[in-house]
């Protein structure tokens, strides 16, 4: 399994990395969303993206509109991971394409389980800390 | 964490979040970054004090919209170097070079003031975050009305929020 972790913070990208590379996913990295669209126009394509909202050039929002424009892609599993709490972001988010949205600040259980429900690790992947 | 807090506007008088707010969001952050296994210890610092570190790094978020705020972050040098190597994985404090600490700074100060935002009236917009070395200087047309003194591995760390004046945090 693939991941691109998409964040404008490289140490958020570090502890993201660190709990994804725990479970065995490959990872890549982008610092906004208009750097992963290049890398996925590149044919690195992953089974998960774990996005930011808040970025710099193209923030995690229209990442997520302009993947779910491209159906070469629609099998690509989007899971949101910022400190954008609001209710109407949720809903706008999920209903542009996310398939699940976790508010930081989270635990890395938090990750692991939101990814178990998409059903990419098994349920029992529970890793306790990443540091 | 028994947080001293001091306030420099009286809380009935401004639409800001609580100290105890501001203590549970930076807590939850905190824990979040640096694991269970290390705790912020509360500092006992006299109103008005300017933040006491020798070396110092600045961050600070800005909420506008439904609520207009400025979040901010105060780090003594050592506990940003420790807390860049901490969350970028690092041997020591000693391998995070500024452009790492300025990165986590921004991240922990992107954290917290998400977390303020979502307390506050919105719909409002986070800015992105704003880092620099050295001590932060702001306008005058804001005031800290909540804020709170904490040390981690011995260093202080301040967290504050500031609110537009004419406007009492709300407009």
């Amino acid at each position: 399994m693939r991941a691109m972790i998409i964040d404008d913070s490289r140490a958020m990208r570090s502890i993201l990395r660190r709990i994804v590379s725990g479970l065995d996913f490959e990872t890549t990295e982008a610092e906004n969303g208009q750097v992963a669209l290049d890398q996925m126009h590149a044919g690195v394509v992953p089974d998960v993206c774990l996005v930011d909202w808040n970025m710099p050039v193209m923030d995690g929002y229209t990442f997520i509109t302009e993947v779910r424009a491209n159906p070469e892609w629609r099998d690509v599993t989007l899971m949101m991971v910022t400190t954008e709490s609001e209710q109407r972001n949720i809903v706008r988010a999920l209903a542009a394409g996310a398939h699940e949205y976790v508010i930081k600040p989270f635990t890395p259980d938090a990750i692991v389980e939101k990814l178990s429900l998409l059903g990419l690790v098994p349920a029992d992947s529970a890793q306790g800390a990443w540091a | 964490m028994n947080v001293l807090t001091f306030f420099e506007a009286t809380p009935d008088e401004v639409d800001a979040p609580t100290v105890d707010d501001l203590q549970a969001v930076t807590e939850d952050v905190w824990l979040a970054l640096v694991g269970e296994d290390e705790v912020l210890l509360p500092r006992l610092v006299p109103p008005g004090t300017p933040f006491d570190a020798t070396g110092v790094w600045s961050a600070a978020v800005t909420i506008s919209g439904g609520w207009h705020g400025v979040v901010t972050v105060e780090l003594d040098a050592d506990v940003a170097g420790r807390l860049s190597a901490r969350m970028l994985d690092l041997p020591s404090a000693e391998d995070a070079e500024d452009a790492d600490v300025a990165d986590a700074v921004g991240e922990l100060v992107n954290m917290i003031g998400g977390n303020v935002k979502s307390l506050m009236p919105g719909p409002s917009v986070l800015s992105l975050p704003a880092v620099a070395a050295g001590r932060a200087v702001f306008a005058s047309d804001v005031t800290e009305v909540c804020r709170i003194d904490v040390a981690w591995r011995g260093g202080p760390v301040r967290i504050c929020i500031h609110v537009p004046n004419a406007s009492g945090g709300s407009r």
